[in-house]
Formats: C-alpha cells, sequence, structure tokens
C-alpha cells in the first residue's frame, strides 16, 4: 500500500516539475516550488 | 535560454539546498541519543525480545535491566509514552544513569514509543529538543510527538477502534500507545508495541508497572497519580508520603469504561499493578506563547501565569513556573514512593533501590548535576 501511495506521489512530483519548467508566471513558478518541498520529502519518506 | 527557464533552474536548486538541509534535520530525528547507563547495569535488553513480530521495526526499543544481587520483586518504568511529556523521558534516563540495585529487578524504557520520538505533532512549533548542562557540557534530549510517525504508521481510519474492547475514539488514537494496551500480535506498529510492551510484563513477571506522562496545565488530571483498583493501595501509600514531604499530588481511580491506557489494561489483562503519573508541561498547553526549548526546560510562561492568578488551571502556576527539574524530581519521588508502598505491602518481594537523588537535592542542584 505504501508503494502505491510513493507512486502516486512520484507522479504529482514528475508534473508539478514539468509544470515549474513550462510556467510563464514567476509567482506561479515559486508557488509550485513550495509545494515540490514537502511532497519530494514525503516521497523520500523523511517527514 | 527563456527567462522562465532560468528561474525554473534557480528555484529547483534552491529547493534542492531546502530540501537536504531540513531532510538532514528530520533524518537526525531518527537516532538514538547516546544514554550513559550506572554500573549496575545488568544487560540492555530489545522489546522485540519478548514480541519477535518487533523485530527491524521502528518500534523496537532498548529495555535496561537492573538486577539486585538478591532476589525480589520487579518494577517496570514506562519513560516517553508520549515523546512530547518530555519529564516522563528525562525520569527514566535519569533512572538508567543512576540507579543502584540491592534488591530485585527494575527495567526502564527511555523511549516506550519509539517511533513518536522520530518527529513532531503538525502545526505545533514544538523544537526538535532541548538541552541540558550536565558535568561532561551541554547534552541534548529529543522532544518528540504524541503519536507514532505516520511514516511508520498509515493510513489513520476515521474512527480508531479499539481492539480487545470495541471503544470507539477519533482516528488519530489510532497511532497513541496509551489508547492501544494490551495490544495486538497482528495489530498496527503501536498496538504492536504495547503488545510487546504487555509480553514483558507477563514474560519476566512484573510485579509493578510505573507509566511516566505529563500534561497541560489546564487538564483536569495533573500532579496526579492514576491507579488501576488492584494498585489503589500502593498509590494512596505512596500519595500520602509524598503530601508529608509537602508535594501536592491527588489520587484518581482508573475509570472502567476508558480503553487502552496502561492504567486500565495492563491490570486487567496482566498480573502487574499499573499506576501512571502526570505532571504539568505549560508546553503541551494551548494557552502558551512560543514553543522553544527554554519553555520545555524553565516552565516559565506569563500566559499560564495569568491563567493561574484567574484560577483556571487545575495546579498552582506563579512566574516560576514549572520547570522541567521540579517535573523531574516529582516523578523520581512518585517512584521511590510507590516502590517502598509496594515494598510495605508484599514483604519478602522486596525491591531495594538507591543512588536517586532526593526531591530537594533535584531541585536545587537541577537534573543536570545528576546526569553524566
Ligand atoms: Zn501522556
Amino acid at each position: 500500500m505504501t508503494l502505491i501511495y510513493r507512486l502516486i506521489i512520484l507522479l504529482l512530483v514528475t508534473v508539478f516539475i514539468k509544470m515549474l519548467y513550462s510556467e510563464k508566471n514567476i509567482q506561479n513558478q515559486i508557488n509550485i516550488s513550495l509545494v515540490l518541498i514537502p511532497l519530494v520529502m514525503r516521497l523520500l519518506m523523511i517527514k | 535560454m527563456g527567462k522562465h527557464r532560468i528561474i525554473a533552474i534557480i528555484l529547483t536548486g534552491v529547493m534542492t539546498l531546502v530540501i537536504i538541509f531540513t531532510g538532514r534535520e528530520f533524518k537526525d530525528m531518527h537516532a538514538d541519543i547516546p544514554i550513559f547507563p550506572s554500573d549496575d547495569l545488568a544487560e540492555v535488553k530489545m522489546l522485540s525480545d519478548y514480541f519477535e513480530g518487533l523485530k527491524n521495526t521502528p518500534g523496537d526499543t532498548q529495555v535496561y535491566v537492573f538486577e539486585g544481587e538478591e532476589e525480589g520483586g520487579s518494577v517496570l518504568i514506562l519513560g516517553g509514552t508520549h515523546p512530547n511529556e518530555p519529564s516522563s523521558n528525562l525520569t527514566s534516563i535519569l533512572f538508567v544513569e543512576n540507579l543502584k540495585v540491592d534488591k530485585g529487578r527494575v527495567f526502564v524504557i527511555t523511549e516506550s514509543n519509539k517511533s513518536a520520538f522520530t518527529h513532531n505533532d503538525p502545526q505545533e512549533g514544538s523544537p526538535h529538543g532541548y538541552y541540558i548542562e550536565t558535568a561532561s557540557g551541554q547534552r541534548f534530549f529529543k522532544y518528540g510527538s504524541r503519536a507514532t510517525n505516520p511514516i511508520h504508521q498509515w493510513p489513520d481510519p476515521d474512527v480508531y477502534v479499539h481492539a480487545s474492547s470495541g471503544q470507539q475514539l477519533s482516528g488519530s488514537e489510532t497511532r497513541n500507545l496509551n489508547r492501544a494496551y494490551p495490544g495486538r500480535e497482528d495489530g498496527t506498529l503501536t498496538e504492536k508495541v504495547a503488545y510487546g510492551i504487555t509480553s514483558l510484563i507477563n514474560k519476566e513477571q512484573i510485579d509493578l508497572t510505573i507509566d511516566l506522562h505529563e500534561a497541560s496545565p489546564e487538564y483536569p488530571v495533573i500532579n496526579a497519580m492514576v491507579a488501576h483498583e488492584t494498585s489503589a493501595d500502593i498509590a494512596s501509600f505512596a500519595i500520602l508520603e509524598m503530601q508529608f514531604q509537602s508535594i501536592e499530588i491527588a489520587l484518581e481511580m482508573s475509570p472502567k469504561n476508558l480503553h487502552g491506557l496502561s492504567h486500565r489494561e495492563l491490570g486487567d489483562f496482566t498480573e502487574t499493578y499499573p499506576l501512571l503519573m502526570e505532571t504539568a508541561n505549560p508546553a503541551q498547553g494551548r494557552l502558551r506563547g512560543a514553543t522553544s526549548a527554554e519553555l520545555i526546560v524553565e516552565g516559565i510562561d506569563p500566559i499560564y501565569e495569568k491563567a493561574g492568578n484567574a484560577g483556571f488551571l487545575f495546579v498552582k502556576f506563579d512566574e516560576n513556573g514549572h520547570p522541567l527539574n521540579e517535573r523531574v524530581a516529582r516523578h523520581t519521588t512518585g517512584i521511590i514512593e510507590i516502590v517502598k508502598a509496594f515494598n510495605c505491602l508484599n514483604s519478602g518481594k522486596e525491591i531495594i533501590i538507591g543512588g536517586i537523588p532526593g526531591y530537594d537535592d533535584m531541585l536545587q542542584q537541577g537534573i543536570g548535576a545528576y546526569l553524566r
């Protein structure tokens, strides 16, 4: 079950990173990177 | 390369740095802090020695075993059931580092819910730990969460159904060790830890189990000893002795219909006499100001002082607050008096211990003087 959970997070992280590189609004780019920090830490099961 | 691409690269760099630095801090919470046992330590066991199911899990924890020359009774001290209640963990460490046992056996668990020591409660702004000055320099101690780390046990159900009674509680209580007793072999990690502790009590035939806690100053059950019916005599004796020493403490009987708690289930499911003690921790309360390491150690908070003056609290609260020294001294004296009371009522099965500082010494010298 934890594996499926982490796969979902991995999917989200991939989508957000793609968005970070395609987004044209700086404010949105900053928001995306803020969202990515806890997501990546959960993906790595750190926090 | 476009401007937005460069910004994206910079943001990726910043993000990575934040993840590395904070991630390292979070990872550090998973490491054990050093403890320096007294010379009387017989051996360090693991909870998984009593219940295999805990082996290689984040719930497995050290059990410090002390044995006297003479055979006698046995006591188990549970520290760190709730790692956001620091006097509990610190009192158990103080015992491990100072204890001398002449008769009987003493078992000490300093991190009963080890997983809960690896994180903090969300949205509480708690520090990861606090420092105490000792003869060997400044020592760090962890300040964790009330509940098992969700990294180790998830997801929480909407309703937590206590296994042996069917009692329903809020879903987050599923990770609360003191709602999981007597535990389950095939349950959640928290239930397995509870099962491990119950197994230890059964296998070692522990006569007396003392579970140490703290509560916020506005919580009604505070500066109190909670006793199962079977341990009421021991608790009454101990409380009288403490009151003679001018330590205010009340006796609370364990409610029969409140399940999962150590003072209820360990009495119902094992032969041990279970007791639980609470001291006042302002760092845990809802009225507190900034949650800092100073608040944990000094226990001084101006809002609590106001609330205390207005008579809204269940403990006295003045400008001196409730420092960790005082809270650990209360627990320490409580354990000593409980053991003495047990000895009075169980001749031939005495547990004779020493090396533990008295209440006034701890207030004057500070707990740091008694840590290695
Ligand atoms: Zn507690």
